[in-house]
Order: structure tokens, then C-alpha cells, then sequence
């Protein structure tokens, strides 16, 4: 935790300077929470109300933050949590199994007005979504956020070696879909 | 196959790291403000639920003293006797108590006082040391009509 952190911390942590402290707090971690979280849920509504929920349960629990781990892993942890009860919730609105949340989510990819990826792009988030849960995140942790299972094993509270081995078989999973379905 | 192979590694390998979802326009510029709002929803809910939360016990104390009360307080008017009713039927009989000899008093002071010394002077059986309000009532009951009381006046 470096120095800003700790200051940041210690801002938010007082009343004084939390209303200043938050504004800050969210313009530094906005973009890469609702991009985690859009990778996870895929709609962009659904990832603007539950980015916003994150930064609520921020703002009321600031006080309780313990600083055990970073605000950076506080943050993606909680964001994390968060987008997997959505998919609960949906999973149990709409009755699907949870072999289907990936179909489900394929077809919210598809009617997607946002996505403006090609082709190549289309067909490869449908091979990431392939994945169960909790592997679609590590993987998308790793690849494209590019983050260190050091770091990922500390928001998903995982183990290096099993991150190491879930995304080992995430990429032959995805391998596996673009040599199936390559059209 | 190992070129279909290789042209997938090749595919995987290549493909850009760069997200392929966008925002609608200013999203991120205008999330702050509609955070705020958000925020500011909460905490009046959060305030509205306190005052809640605080005036509770004594509501609930408030709702079970009225029902307790609905709880006695109708059957037992519904099993007892009507007041009401008692005093009501009381008053008629008090009215009727008041009466001279089943005349009402009320009726006896609709007579004019020439009726009254008509009466008095035309009757053989009354004289002055018998004429008693009583008997006087009785005289005009046995005389008179309810028609003649009422409109002769």
C-alpha cells in the first residue's frame, strides 16, 4: 500500500474529507471496476447499476475497511462479488441452469448494441463465455487486464497454483471452441 | 489439421487485448454526478428508515393499546344492554310520569285562561276547595278532546 493509498484511505475514513476523498476515489478506479464487471456481465446497464452498487458499499463500509489488503483489491473483490449475485440473480429470475448462463449471456452478447468488436472478436468473447464463472474471470483477470495471480489470487482469495491451473484450462477450453466452431 | 492448428495458436495469439464493448457517450464523465444521486437516495432512505426504526416500539405499543381497547371495548357492547337505548326509553317514561291523570303537563298549559274558568264555572262536580292542578286535568281529559286541546289555542 503506497503512501497516496494510505492518505486516500485515511481521507475517506474521515468525515471531514470523505465527500472530496470519494469524488477521487471514484474517478481512479471507475473505468477498470465497470470494465471488470462488464467482462463478467456483458450488459452495459446491468454493469452501470451494479458499478454504481459497489461504489455505495464502498461509501458505507469505508469505515469498517479493515486494510488488510489493498483499496485496489478491496474494490475488485467487491465488484467481483457483486457481478456473480447478479448472475445468481438472474440464473434464478429467469430459471436457467448454470450450464446455461453461458448460452444466456451469449445471446446478451449478441443483441448487444455496444459491442463493436469484428468477427474475430465476436467469436472469441462466445469462446470465453463458454467458461463456468469463476474461470471466465481468471481468465479475463489475466489476459486482458494483465494482471499477476499474485494479484488475482488476492481479490479471488485463491490460491497462485490453482489460478495457474484454471487458466491453463481456460485457454484449451477456448482453443478447443475456435477449432470446433472456426466459422 | 496441424495448419488449422497453427492458424488457430496464430489466430488466439493475435487477437487484440483491447476491449471490444464501448460506452454510450460521457458515461464515464457523467457516472460521478449520477453516483451522487444515487448516494443522496440512499441516505434520505437511510434517514426515513432510522426515524422509522426509532419511532417503531412506540407505534407498535400505539397499535396494540387501540386493539386492546377494539378488543374490549366492542364485545362488550355488543353483549351488554344498550345505555343508550335505557336512556333514551327512561326519558319517554319521564315525559309520561310528568302527565297529570294521562294528560301531559306540557299540554295542560296550552289552555287559555278563559278555557280554564269556562271549565271551572260550567262544572258542578268542582269546586274551588277541591280544584287541585290534579283534578283540573282530569276535568279537562274527561271534557276535551286532544283535537279541542290542540287547536282551540
Amino acid at each position: 500500500m503506497d503512501l497516496n493509498e494510505k492518505e486516500l484511505i485515511a481521507n475517506l475514513k474521515s468525515e471531514a474529507s470523505r465527500e472530496q476523498a470519494f469524488q477521487l476515489l471514484v474517478k481512479m478506479y471507475q473505468q477498470r471496476l465497470y470494465w471488470h464487471i462488464r467482462k463478467i456481465v456483458m450488459n452495459h446497464d446491468d454493469t452501470d447499476d451494479i458499478l454504481q452498487n459497489v461504489f455505495i458499499k464502498v461509501w458505507k463500509n469505508i469505515e469498517s475497511f479493515r486494510e488488510d489488503s489493498s483499496l485496489f483489491t478491496w474494490l475488485f473483490r467487491i465488484a467481483t462479488n457483486e457481478s456473480l449475485s447478479h448472475l445468481q440473480k438472474q440464473k434464478r429470475h429467469s430459471l436457467v441452469s448454470i450450464n446455461e448462463i453461458g448460452d444466456y449471456l451469449s445471446e446478451s452478447l449478441e443483441s448487444d448494441v455496444y459491442f463493436e468488436g469484428d468477427e474475430i472478436q465476436r467469436k472469441f468473447q462466445l469462446a470465453i463465455l463458454q467458461l463456468p464463472n469463476k474461470q471466465r474471470i481468471v481468465f479475463n483477470m489475466k489476459y486482458f487486464d494483465e494482471m499477476k495471480y499474485e494479484e488475482i489470487s488476492l481479490v479471488l482469495k485463491t490460491s497462485v497454483g490453482a489460478l495457474k491451473a484454471s487458466y491453463h484450462f481456460a485457454v484449451k477450453k477456448i482453443e478447443e471452441f475456435l477449432k470446433e466452431d472456426p466459422k | 489439421m496441424k495448419e488449422k492448428n497453427v492458424n488457430i495458436e496464430h489466430l488466439f495469439g493475435k487477437l487484440k487485448k483491447e476491449t471490444p464493448f464501448r460506452v454510450p457517450e460521457n458515461y464515464f464523465e457523467t457516472f460521478a454526478d449520477r453516483l451522487n444521486v444515487r448516494i443522496q437516495e440512499e441516505k434520505n432512505s437511510y434517514y426515513k428508515r432510522s426515524l422509522f426504526i426509532y419511532f417503531k416500539p412506540m407505534m407498535a405499543v400505539a397499535a396494540i393499546l387501540v386493539l386492546s381497547m377494539l378488543l374490549i371495548y366492542i364485545p362488550i357492547t355488543k353483549l351488554l344492554p344498550s345505555d343508550s337505548g335505557n336512556i333514551v326509553q327512561n326519558r319517554s317514561e319521564k315525559n309520561v310520569n310528568d302527565s297529570v291523570s294521562g294528560i301531559p303537563a306540557a299540554l295542560i298549559s296550552n289552555f287559555s285562561e278563559e278555557q280554564l274558568l269556562a271549565a271551572f264555572s260550567a262544572s258542578n262536580d268542582l269546586d274551588s276547595k277541591t280544584l287541585t292542578a290534579d283534578n283540573l286535568a282530569v276535568y279537562i281529559a274527561d271534557n276535551y278532546s286532544s283535537y279541542e286541546i290542540l287547536t282551540d289555542n
